[in-house]
């Protein structure tokens, strides 16, 4: 991999990470496309990935210190107490739920979907899969509006009729968790399928897009940290790939500040339109052109 | 009584996940592991303490308090 390429690959890996648009679906998709010669399912990209996901994870802790503070003083106070007083305390605990199924399914299920699926043929069909997921995530978040005869009120009051994620219920947190474990399958982005599920649960979109990023953040890192020991193997290139981390951390960063503005008031169809188009797109490419 | 029960129910439990976690650190546990030839599973090492520490949030969450 050349420098070029290990900066490119760290901006797509940080914008797509928290965009719900498959960063992984992109990282097997746009190389193919593009006729490079590393495989991203290739052993020795691992430690990459590894700095690129730390790079991400990085960016989200910066973004949301003050309340990771809160939220780990607020699991300790609340597990020795055995019972949740604050906010931050049942936030905690939210994040401890959603973060033990798609750790389970992770672990267990991570490299065998990855083998079977880590084709571009397959990352595109679900793209596109994922694509109709979140356009259908918005249908039934406007029938729930319509129900609640929201309709015609501006964005920003619909969206107040709506909950924070520290009222979301547990059995929510556990199957927004759940859903998590579908971004296994190339394609299929985690933040899209979290920041839906939050929406089908009662959140706002900001608050849903906020649960989102919350619950990415102990799973990226734990996976990045993990792996670290890789990172000491002689024959990593380690310049060229911090590089493209610091990389994915800026454009992580920006990425989830640009969000949480958007969500105040913007909705999931444009990033629905864009995976059913992009997924078709590719699909059309790969099978058509040599 | 109902809510002690369980509660001791969620600390065996999580006693089971340590010895599972111990057992994948030393490599004895082999099952729904990528490489088998591996001497040692850290990654579901990890997960399997994690669970043990949230089953002994949950069992002093269940039991009952004094008030």
């Amino acid at each position: 991999m050349t420098l070029w390429q290990a900066l490119f690959m760290g901006l797509l890996q940080g914008a797509t990470e928290l965009f719900p648009v498959s960063s992984l679906g992109h990282a097997v998709l746009i190389p193919s496309l593009l006729h490079w010669k590393f495989k991203t399912s290739d052993p020795s990209f691992v430690p990459f990935l590894v700095l690129l996901h730390l790079g991400t994870a990085g960016a989200l802790l910066v973004i949301y210190r003050t309340e990771w503070v809160a939220i780990i003083r607020g699991f300790f106070t609340a597990a020795f107490r055995g019972s949740i007083k604050t906010d931050s305390e049942r936030l905690a605990m939210l994040l401890l739920v959603g973060t033990i199924p798609a750790g389970i399914l992770g672990v267990f299920l991570e490299h065998s979907l990855k083998a079977l699926f880590a084709n571009p043929k397959a990352a595109a069909a679900f793209l596109t899969i994922n694509g109709f997921l979140l356009l259908g995530a918005e249908v039934l978040r406007r029938r729930t509006e319509r129900r609640a005869a929201l309709e015609g009120r501006p964005r920003v009051e619909q969206e107040e009729q709506f909950a924070e994620a520290e009222h979301i219920s547990f059995r929510a947190a556990a199957t927004v968790g759940a859903i998590q474990a579908l971004a296994l399958l190339p394609g299929i982005s985690r933040s899209g399928m979290t920041i839906a599920g939050g929406l089908l649960a009662g959140l706002r979109h900001q608050e849903a897009a906020r649960f989102s990023f919350l619950l990415a953040t102990p799973i990226i890192t734990a996976a990045g940290l993990i792996e670290v020991p890789l990172l000491f193997d002689p024959k990593v290139p380690l310049g060229e790939y911090f590089a493209g981390a610091v990389l994915a951390f800026g454009a992580a960063y920006l990425s989830a500040r640009f969000l949480l503005r958007y969500f105040r008031s913007g909705r999931l169809d444009p990033y629905g339109w864009y995976c059913a188009a992009a997924g078709l797109a590719c699909l059309a490419l790969l099978t058509f052109l040599p | 009584m109902k809510g002690n029960s369980f509660a001791a129910g969620l600390v065996v439990l999580a006693v089971v996940f340590l010895v599972v976690a111990a057992l994948y650190a030393f490599g004895v546990l082999q099952i729904l592991v990528t490489d088998s030839h591996a001497s040692h599973h850290y990654t579901h090492a990890v997960l399997f303490v994690v669970l043990a520490a949230a089953s002994l949030v949950a069992a002093n969450f269940a039991r009952e308090k004094r008030v």
